[in-house]
């Protein structure tokens, strides 16, 4: 039991820094806490619609993280999903608006296998240039992530372009109401289920498969791994497919849900939150689940905040900002250790 | 031509002065992700105390000493307190851009961009004949770049610190053995990475436009940091590498200009530096053994 509330403990103090940082900061800018509080409450739970905001945006968040979960779990350092839930999302675009008129029982589950596969083909890249040429993953997956911006900028400028939009905003058209799995709000029961189906086969995979215990002991002592004669190669391939799966089914489920179109420059820092809620979750998968729910809460306090508050919402990203900078610290109570070379 | 040349030097200052700057850091073994941040935070602070106090100059010390504070905790929670440098980098890029763009509308009440009141001195302008017309409205902190190649040079290749951090980089139990302070020579390359991203964002807001705008670097930082790698953490290579960038960016932004001209979509011209650098690195991985994590 000592053992959970120290788990807890060290996940909450960086957590409660990092918001008594912000708030302090936003009380010497002259912003009144109470009404900022208020407006964070208002805007994550309490007012009309807000709580179906935060789950909107748990959602892609918590998707996301499940990939991220496996791939820290095996030692490797992903931070391609933005990328790859771009990619996932093009998948899922282009069959939704290449076959108009198809029955919705085959084109939303080939849309959905799209986004899985283009991710999971995108995220591979880093994976088989890691694992055959010895290539650093993180320099790689950022690199992709930029080339992933920029084929979507061109792909919404030009081959499925929306005659109607351009510049830093151009999308593709609207994916046909047909296709949809929810209206503009991003929660219906669809979403949810597969959301909880995706969550099963992650729990699955991490705790109940044989995969998901090699991947561990390739994660933490790769040495004994290698003399157990596991298939190291294999096993970090696979990692970087289920990664990438996850999270293009994230931005399958964007395009497909609350977004209905694939826009340019859309949720550029879901990718990167998501990590921090891989490691807020601890790495498991119900973690996941809750931090995916505080973190799209604040999401959803973001958007909000400015309509009720004079707060602008970038005083929230500070405080996104503060916990990622803080999450990973060892405060006093813990052990210090030196991490040189070591990754998490 | 003369236009395209000052475009390219232009485009390649801030990626030379962040990328020489990173350097220092990726040489003692910190893959600094942050220098995005940094960037734009030292291009915020620029416009705000240059705006403040009426001086360009102050605007630019301002924001060498916001970037030193940063640069100095980002230290202490990798160093100190054993934080993951890449997840702690990645949250230092997220906190400046929250942080520049909450003060720009705490303190200036603006939203979105503001206009600098100061900007950097450019020692030509206006129309020139013959080669000046190649540095026709550079401000002086470009025309300063040769010299901060030099120093930086200088430092890295040719002095005992430099040393120190190529050691602390590469075998850190070596140097520790050989007496040097690790810690110490982080904390100061790590200093110096934070003084060089304040130039480099002066330079982006307040080099030749005089404004700042919310997401003003728009992943230069981490150009720059391509342009190390690219550069194989050689200070040369590493300038050679960020005028390279500079220039395909000057391709790209030409090529909207006269589109109908070439058939290649602006995008795929921009994509360049990314691919050229996933490239290399996989090249290098697979000549030689992995130097040391993010390396």
């Amino acid at each position: 039991m000592s053992r959970w509330l120290a788990i807890g403990l060290r996940v909450a103090s960086p957590i409660a820094l990092a918001f008594i940082l912000g708030f302090t900061l936003f009380a010497g800018a002259g912003y009144d806490i109470v009404e900022v509080v208020n407006g964070l409450w208002q805007g994550a739970i309490a007012a009309p619609g807000s709580l179906e905001q935060s789950i909107r945006w748990a959602i892609p968040l918590a998707v996301i993280s499940f990939g991220i979960i496996i791939t820290l779990r095996t030692g490797e350092f992903n931070i391609g999903a933005q990328g790859q839930i771009l990619l996932g999302g093009l998948g899922a675009a282009s069959v939704a608006l290449l076959l108009p008129g198809w029955p919705p029982v085959l084109v939303i589950p080939l849309a959905l296998l799209a986004g899985i596969i283009l991710g999971a083909l995108w995220s591979a890249i880093a994976g088989v240039l890691k694992v055959f040429f010895n290539a650093d993953e993180v320099i790689n997956t950022l690199m992709l992530n930029f080339i992933a911006a920029l084929l979507i900028q061109w792909v919404t400028t030009g081959p499925l372009k929306d005659d109607a939009t351009r510049g830093e905003t151009a999308s593709t058209p609207r994916v046909d109401r047909m296709f949809r799995l929810s209206d503009g709000t991003g929660v219906s029961i669809e979403l949810i289920l597969i959301v909880v189906v995706a969550a099963l086969l992650a729990w699955i995979i991490i705790e109940r498969s044989p995969f998901g215990l090699k991947s561990r002991l390739v994660g933490s002592s790769p040495r004994v791994a290698a003399w157990q004669g596991l298939q190291i190669k294999r096993i970090h391939i696979t990692t970087y497919l289920l990664a990438g799966a996850f999270a293009g089914l994230a931005g399958a489920l964007e395009v497909l849900g609350p977004s209905a179109r694939l826009v340019t420059g859309a949720t550029p820092t879901l990718g990167f939150t998501a990590i921090v809620v891989a490691i807020v979750g601890m790495l498991r998968i119900p973690g996941a689940l809750a931090a995916a729910l505080f973190f799209g809460g604040l999401q959803a306090a973001i958007l909000f905040l400015p309509i009720v508050s004079r707060l602008p919402s970038s005083g929230l990203r500070i405080i996104e900002g503060l916990v990622a900078l803080l999450i990973t610290a060892q405060f006093l109570w813990q052990r210090r250790r030196r991490n040189q070379g070591q990754k998490l | 031509m003369e236009q395209f040349v000052v475009t390219t030097i232009r485009l390649s200052a801030p990626l030379i002065f962040a990328g020489l700057g990173g350097l220092f850091s990726v040489r003692a073994g910190i893959f600094h992700i942050g220098i995005e941040g940094l960037m734009l935070a030292g291009a915020f602070a620029t416009v705000a105390f240059g705006t403040a106090t009426g001086s360009v100059w102050l605007g630019i010390l301002g924001a060498i000493a916001v970037n030193l504070i940063l640069s100095f905790v980002y230290w202490l929670l990798i160093d100190r307190f054993g934080a993951d440098m890449i997840i702690s980098g990645l949250g230092l890029t997220t906190l400046c851009v929250g942080g520049a763009a909450f003060l720009m509308n705490a303190l200036f009440n603006k939203r979105g961009s503001m206009t600098s009141a100061v900007r950097l001195p450019q020692p030509v302008v206006g129309p020139q004949e013959g080669l000046l017309a190649f540095v026709s409205e550079l401000s002086i902190l470009a025309w300063l770049l040769p010299v901060f190649v030099f120093i930086v040079w200088l430092l890295l290749r040719r002095s005992r610190l430099g040393l120190q951090i190529a050691a602390v980089g590469e075998y850190p139990y070596a140097a520790e053995a050989a007496g040097v302070d690790i810690s110490r020579t982080k904390l100061i390359a790590m200093l110096i990475t934070g003084l060089c991203c304040a130039l480099a964002g002066a330079e982006l807001s307040v080099g030749g436009l005089a404004a700042f705008s919310e997401n003003m670097t728009n992943g230069r930082g981490f150009i720059a940091l391509a342009a190390i790698l690219f550069g194989s953490l050689e200070p040369i290579r590493t300038t050679l590498a960020g005028l390279f960038f500079g220039l395909a960016d000057a391709v790209g932004i030409n090529s909207q200009i006269y589109a109908g001209e070439s058939n290649i979509p602006r995008q795929f011209i921009l994509m360049i530096p990314f691919i050229a650098t996933m490239i290399f690195v996989t090249l290098r991985g697979a000549f030689a053994h992995r130097r040391h994590s993010g390396g």
